[in-house]
């Protein structure tokens, strides 16, 4: 659970300063925030899946 | 008429107040921001890389220098140290006061010392890139 947290954190801080440099309305950079920050658990969940059942 | 107007502003040279920007950004992180007044940016951005940078050090992260302390070579550790570099003041206060810097094998064992490493090389990066934003920014190349 706390590896999970760490990530969250991680994808929260750096989600903030993508969206905040990559698009030019607020909404835009809301939106791109909340889709990076959600791409960074989805693929540290998948790659954590696959990691598993590779010995 | 166009082509004409585009090249002579290409070569409109940039403004100093933009390095000064940029050097503000990457010296203290958000400071670029705060210059040219873009509060909410300087508060996400910069205490973005303010809260990555101290969470890595309550993790005990490790930062690099040119010191080669496990028997590494020296050209090994650049590209961490210029990841690291990123951070500004942080980094050269922490240096100075040696923070982060020790070999401690009782510090390398804990659960969360990688997760503080990346912490602290991430905050450097995400410290350049804000830095990169507020130079556009204060350059007239970003809204």
């Amino acid at each position: 659970m706390r590896h999970f947290l760490v990530m969250t954190l991680f994808a929260a801080l750096t989600a903030f300063v993508f969206g905040g440099m990559s698009k030019e309305t607020p909404r835009e950079q809301v939106f791109y925030g909340l889709k990076v920050f959600a791409e960074f658990l989805a693929i540290g969940l998948v790659l954590g899946w696959i990691l598993y059942f590779i010995p | 008429m166009v082509k004409v107007e585009k090249a002579i502003e290409l070569k409109e040279p940039t403004p100093g107040m933009a390095w000064a920007t940029g050097a503000a950004a990457w010296l203290v992180p958000g400071a670029g921001h705060l210059i040219i007044k873009r509060w909410v940016r300087a508060v996400l951005m910069g205490g973005s890389v303010w809260i990555c940078f101290f969470i890595g050090l309550a993790m005990g992260g490790h930062m690099f220098d040119l010191s080669t302390g496990q028997g590494s070579g020296a050209i090994l550790q650049v590209p961490p140290m210029i990841a690291n570099l990123g951070s500004g003041v942080l980094y050269i206060v922490c240096w100075l006061l040696g923070i982060g810097f020790a070999d401690d094998p009782v510090q390398a064992a804990r659960a969360t010392y990688e997760y503080g490493n990346t912490f602290l090389l991430i905050a450097g990066l995400l410290n350049y890139l804000t830095m990169l934003d507020a130079f556009d920014i204060a350059a007239g190349r970003k809204s």
